[in-house]
């Protein structure tokens, strides 16, 4: 990231607002088409700094996830004390995929250190690997944060999107097919866990990540984005699974999923969450989650303890 | 984590042999701090509270992923969905998960209770270790739906068909919605726990000035104990605090003297109790390590004091015989005589402040030849209790009353105490415990430096 240009912004933007202006840059496009020449990632990253935790919000998202509210951020709350940022790097006119539809495939996060909720934050996020996929084009959008006060990175997560149906010129998706993943034959294991997700889950979520992307609000928004209905939220299935692992992760690790068949809401979710312990002390819990009625997996993913 | 399996139970540092007892130590405690209600806990539920006190502890003497003998908390102010809060607030903590727990409830003794229960089994030799404790949200109180909807509830449940159903809905009327949320009220006579002790305050002819003298030195004591470090080890902030939000630190007597009184207006007598010399709703969560002397010392942590005795009772408040927070005063000379102890061998006293009434109109009934001769069945008064070992790190006044978790709160400090006066003077000392309960109730309990 050392030769991109670094944007600052003077606070968190608004999610709504860059949710607006992607439906506005999605209509533009169709009429005007989109840009000639070598598609290529913006060479910039945004910055905002000095940004707290709110509590009240921090304790609801507590609540809604599973977790306990203690005074560390859960590392799914600080991916989406980050989001606005990464949003803004996907909203840019030069940024050549289309924000909204875009499909999220994965998210690697590492939890360096444990973050205290008053601690002042810098958060920064730029993309990269820009690659083909074989239903699309994927991107890695990557936010890191850091402590004010220190310059200590204590976070740092990588989302993979996905814009499906989008070729780009330039863009090889034949050497890629070793991430065309989740097809692979799939037999349910015996649930350890089960979850009932009400139909209000999308904006339960939303309401605290501040992500109101409207696949996840209501059937009607869903559906004028081409979905036959509502879809939770992969950050809030993975911060759920994430809780349910509990405190045995401590506190610090390296967290991963990877998004499958989407959630329609309602839903009941099986879940297989097994943890290995294992005497050199490399911890680590695997969790995987299916439709119990159809047996489609929905997402996989790992926390380990970082060594 | 460690390799090994806990579930195992091979772990035993010493087997008890039967018939035998042994000591129990306290190894420490640890507590948030007490909030105001509506303050900074306002969102906290009582789990997380206790989760956050336990962590503390577990931080505090190296217990992640320890296997504890059992853990016993409880709340007075509990949700019906809370059944197994402390086992929960368990499974959310670093202990390993094959720790067992139990919830208890004894209104505001819960938390002495479940120190004198654990303790008992080390004792006895069926646990090595434990963790006791409690915690209270006034903020989140639970709610209920009226006892009338509540039936149509249980009513439309049982119904079959969409006809039954809809009968069953047509039952309900505007009054059934209005929720029935808890009070301190107590069930059998309507009046609330300050108005019962308005009763008491007057009975025992207690000053304005004498509770407002008390609640003064409560807030005093409590900032001195802040302001030279006694809680740093006491204690873990949470959600901002770093102490008690009730503690004014810079209170006076005249501030006090200014306040309205709140309770026992209706009565015959002039009206003492104020909110300045009652305590008010709290949130909070504290927690107490309990553990065998072989178990503390295979690990290098300290034993503070021991457990030595505790002692309920209860008085019938019903009719106005005794005061319904009147208890402590019965289970005290019980408590002394099973020991062979007076006033004199003590050297702290910690009386629960409910109320400062509580406690002057307690020290009054000791004070007392008749009621020494005529209730307690001694020679004379029970004795008197020198002021300059009371409370003095501050009590309830200051530092608030999570129901739950002020017993956890007191036993921590007090062995701290003990063990640190035991150290300077080179002699074994001794403190005493009281705290009243709603329901006319009281636990009290010995503590001695070990």
């Amino acid at each position: 990231m050392s030769n991109l240009q670094e944007i600052g912004l003077t606070e968190l933007p608004s999610l709504s607002k860059l949710y607006l202006n992607a439906a506005a840059t999605a209509a533009r496009r169709r009429i005007l088409g989109g840009s000639a020449g070598e598609p290529a990632l913006p060479a910039v990253s945004y910055h905002v700094r000095n940004v707290r935790a709110d509590v009240d919000n921090l304790t609801a998202y507590q609540h809604l996830v599973g977790e306990s509210a203690s005074d560390t951020l859960p590392a799914g709350f600080v991916h989406a004390l980050a989001f606005p940022v990464s949003m803004s790097v996907m909203n840019r006119d030069d940024f050549p995929l289309p924000l909204l539809g875009m499909i999220h495939l994965r998210n690697r996060i590492e939890q360096r250190s444990p973050i205290h909720f008053a601690e002042a934050l810098d958060v920064c996020a730029w993309s990269e690997n820009l690659t083909g996929h074989r239903a699309g084009t994927q991107v890695d959008v990557v936010a890191e944060v850091t402590l004010h006060a220190t310059g200590e990175t204590v976070w740092r997560g990588v989302s993979t999107y996905l814009a499906k149906g989008v070729f780009l010129p330039g863009i090889d998706k034949s050497g890629n097919h070793h991430a065309a993943t989740g097809r692979e034959d799939f037999t349910p294991p015996d649930p350890t866990a089960l979850w009932r997700i009400g139909p209000d889950i999308g904006r339960s979520y939303a309401a605290v990540s501040g992500d109101f992307n409207p696949i996840h609000l209501s059937v009607l928004s869903a559906k004028a984005l081409g979905l036959r209905g509502s879809i939770a939220h992969g950050m809030y299935l993975a911060s759920r699974a994430l809780a349910d692992v509990g405190p045995a992760k401590g506190d610090t690790f390296n967290w991963d999923v990877a998004f499958e068949a989407p959630v329609f809401l309602p839903a009941r979710v099986a879940l297989d969450i097994s943890t290995t312990p294992s005497g050199s002390g490399a911890w680590s819990s695997d969790y995987t989650a299916w439709n119990p009625r159809s047996g489609r997996r929905h997402f996989t993913g790992r926390v380990a303890a970082r060594g | 984590m460690a390799a090994a399996d806990m579930t195992t139970g091979g772990d035993r540092q010493a087997q008890q042999a039967p018939g035998t007892t042994r000591r129990a130590f306290i190894v420490g405690g640890n507590r948030i701090p007490f909030a105001r209600t509506g303050g900074a806990y306002v969102k906290s539920s009582n789990q997380d509270m206790l989760t956050a006190a336990l962590e503390g502890l577990i931080a505090r003497f190296g217990l992640q992923d320890e296997r504890i003998g059992e853990v016993a908390a409880g709340a007075v102010l509990k949700h019906s969905r809370d059944f197994n809060l402390t086992r929960e607030a368990v499974l959310g903590s670093s202990l390993a998960p094959e720790t067992p727990a139990y919830d208890l409830q004894q209104a505001c003794a819960t938390g002495l209770e479940t120190v004198l229960g654990l303790s008992n089994k080390i004792r006895l030799g069926q646990i090595d270790s434990g963790i006791a404790g409690g915690v209270d949200s006034a903020s989140d109180a639970p709610i209920a739906v009226s006892e009338g909807l509540r039936e149509i509830l249980l009513d439309l449940n049982r119904a079959k068909t969409p006809a039954q159903k809809l009968k069953v809905i047509s039952r309900i009327r505007p009054k059934d919605l209005a929720p029935d949320a808890p009070n301190t009220g107590e069930p059998r006579t309507g009046l609330s726990m300050g108005e019962h002790q308005a009763l008491t305050t007057a009975q025992w002819k207690v000053t304005r000035e004498a509770q407002d003298e008390l609640a003064y030195n409560s807030h005093r004591n409590l900032a001195a104990a802040y302001q030279r470090g006694f809680f740093d080890d006491l204690l873990t902030p949470y959600r901002g605090l770093n102490r008690d939000s009730n503690l004014r630190a810079d209170t006076s007597l005249e501030k006090l003297a200014s306040l309205k009184p709140v309770f026992g207006k209706t009565l015959g007598s002039e009206a003492t109790m104020t909110a300045g010399n009652s305590t008010p709703l709290t949130d909070g969560a504290a927690t107490v390590l309990l553990a065998s002397e072989e178990w503390a010392n295979s690990r290098g942590l300290p034993t503070l004091a021991t457990v030595v005795d505790g002692e309920a009772a209860a008085v019938d408040f019903v009719h106005g015989k005794d005061g319904l927070l009147m208890a402590p005063v019965f289970a005290v000379p019980r408590l002394l005589a099973r020991q062979g102890l007076t006033f004199e061998d003590i050297d702290f006293f910690e009386i629960h402040e409910a109320f400062a009434g509580t406690v002057l109109s307690t020290l009054a009934a000791w004070e007392d030849e008749e009621f020494g001769r005529t209730r307690l069945g001694l020679p004379g008064a029970l004795g008197k209790v020198d002021r300059a070992k009371l409370n003095v790190n501050g009590s309830s006044l200051a530092a608030g009353h999570p129901f739950a978790a002020t017993g956890g709160r007191i036993v921590a400090s007090l062995a701290k105490m003990l063990h640190e006066k035991a150290l300077t003077e080179g002699r074994p000392t001794r403190g005493l415990i009281s705290v009243c309960a709603a329901g006319g109730q009281g636990v009290v309990a010995i503590l001695e430096s070990a």
